[in-house]
């Protein structure tokens, strides 16, 4: 099965309507894989990480509701940045509800681990 | 899930060590530093035993192939699956001039062709096309296919055996094992997330210990698991059950009931919110569960409040069998301090996007546990190999560590492999 991992470049209004307060926040957090966002989480200071959670927390279960209308595997491309964006919570709230720091304490960073396959239909 | 008779703190739980016929003693801490000992493994371990190499899933249709390489015994095997199904290993080695024929991890195909000089064959291992045929000395093309490796099937997962003509079949190999588990459910199987691993600085038995006891969990894991796996019921983690199988061995983890995600974690709560099992650990659907918990030897007292049954396949393969559905983990020597290893989580298909959410966050949180225990684990190897000690101590819930390393040890010292499955 081929991955899709490529979408254009973040465009203005590359968010379905409704959600353009989250767009400065597609660049970064809206990683074609799981292993993407799981790095780019990794990677990112807490402040960073808690701009995001706290700008997209609320608006969360109202994406979700947004993306229920399209066949998981098959979205338009402004409602697949959503979802990807969306992903990125669990990601985060590794930080901010398990950890309180960017990553897990004394685990390794850079290290040799990743997501080779993420969650299914997709496997991204 | 409900509460039900939860067992009480310190006094109820088994016994295991004793009663599997297992010692009390120190274990000696060279297995896990020593180039000796490694290459003892090498050749009576992992060059004499059945080696799991995953799931006839993998090979999903008719044609499909994958590699997958024992670096410990410097093999490269390629698995095939033909048109009628049956399914094959082989040394992925050209018989012209010995290279490597198939690049690939995985794919589809009848028929490989050697990227050298064209040599071709079938995925039944048979010898094709030689280029330029006239050209070579009394070249018989029935002698030149690819060399079989030993394999064979058992409830879905696929074993090779590295020895020319194994010593034992695969169900001799499984034996009290294989009786136990036979039927067992393996929902999901068609499609994993992974977490792959490339290399670890630590030896292959100091990883594969570190998934098969729960005392650590409440240290290790405070935040991503410890509220799960133990409570004030329950605070050292202690196993439920444990069953040494011949060569192989099993163990019941406590699974804390009443783990909610806290009012705080916003994420977690959504993530969780419509998930039909009470779950949070897992995946799958509620009729998965409910056949997972049907069989007799996963969750073998039927306790309620269980997390996983662990199988431990000797010496390298673990399957753990949760309410949430199924997993595996795989641990490939690299030498005697490094490591290769590889988990496959079972997952459905999400069929909304909700699932969808919840799988990511699922998935999250297992990689989160791994690199916890990544880090752990290489220091632990470079504290063993600085000499401070001589041994290691185990308690009662350690038991499977101590039921892998004495088997391992008499696998090493016997000289056949029947002398090291007697019991």
């Amino acid at each position: 099965m081929r991955m899709q991992t490529s979408l254009p470049a973040s465009l203005p209004n590359s968010l379905p309507a409704g959600f353009e307060a989250l767009e400065p926040f597609v660049d970064y957090w809206a990683g074609a894989t799981n292993d993407i966002r799981w790095d780019r989480r990794a990677r990112a200071s807490m402040a960073e990480i808690r701009s995001f959670y706290e700008a997209a927390v609320p608006r969360a279960d109202e994406g979700l509701a947004y993306l229920e209308q399209f066949p998981l595997a098959a979205m338009p491309d402004d409602a697949t940045r959503l979802l990807r964006l969306l992903l990125s919570l669990p990601h985060a709230a590794m930080a901010v509800e398990f950890h309180g720091q960017p990553r897990a304490a004394a685990s390794p960073f850079p290290h040799g681990m990743h997501i080779g396959r993420g969650p299914w239909p997709q496997g991204w | 899930m409900s509460v039900v008779d939860l067992p009480k703190p310190n006094t109820e739980f088994p016994k295991l060590t004793v009663p599997n016929g297992l010692g009390t003693g120190p274990i000696p801490i060279a297995p896990y530093i020593s180039q000796a000992w490694y290459e003892q493994e090498r050749d009576r371990v992992f060059g004499r035993a059945w080696l799991c190499m995953g799931r006839v899933e993998q090979l999903p249709e008719a044609d499909s192939f994958m590699v997958k390489e024992i670096e410990i015994c410097g093999v490269i095997a390629l698995i095939t699956r033909d048109a009628k199904d049956q399914i094959r290993a082989f040394h992925n080695v050209c018989s012209h001039r010995a290279n490597l024929v198939v690049h690939e991890t995985s794919g589809k195909g009848s028929r490989f062709v050697c990227k050298y000089h064209n040599w071709a064959y079938r995925n039944t291992g048979d010898c094709i096309g030689v280029p330029d045929r006239a050209n070579f000395f009394d070249l018989d093309m029935k002698k030149c296919g690819l060399t079989p490796i030993a394999c064979e099937t058992w409830e879905g997962w696929i074993f090779i055996n590295l020895q020319k003509q194994p010593e034992v079949t695969l169900t001799e190999f499984l034996g009290n094992f294989g009786e136990a588990f036979r039927d067992a459910p393996a929902p999901a199987a068609t499609q994993a997330f992974t977490v792959d691993v490339t290399s670890m600085r630590a030896n292959w038995k100091v990883t594969i210990d570190a998934f098969c006891e729960s005392y650590h969990v409440p240290v290790l894991h405070p935040s991503t698991l410890g509220d799960t796996f133990a409570n004030d019921s329950n605070r050292y983690a202690r196993p439920l059950s444990g069953n040494v199988r011949g060569a192989h061995r099993t163990m019941t983890t406590f699974g804390n009931p009443n783990y909610l995600p806290p009012e705080s974690s916003l994420i977690e709560r959504l993530a969780y919110s419509n998930i039909d099992t009470g779950n949070t650990l897992g995946a799958n659907d509620a009729a998965d569960m409910q056949a997972l918990q049907n069989h007799p030897a996963i969750n073998p007292n039927k306790v309620p409040n269980w997390a996983t049954e662990i199988c431990w396949l000797f010496p390298n393969f673990l399957i753990f069998y949760s309410p949430g559905g199924f997993f595996t983990l795989e641990f490939w020597p690299l030498s005697v301090n490094t490591t290769r290893w590889v988990a496959r989580m079972h997952t459905p298909v999400a069929a909304d996007v909700r699932q969808r959410f919840q799988q990511e966050h699922y998935s999250c949180r297992m990689a989160e546990i791994f690199l916890e225990d990544v880090g752990n684990l290489e220091r632990q190897q470079k504290a063993m190999e600085s000499g401070g000690k001589s041994e290691i101590i185990l308690q009662d819930g350690e038991f499977l560590l101590r039921h892998s390393i004495e088997t391992i040890q008499k696998w090493v010292a016997s000289a056949t492999v029947r002398e090291a499955l007697a019991e």
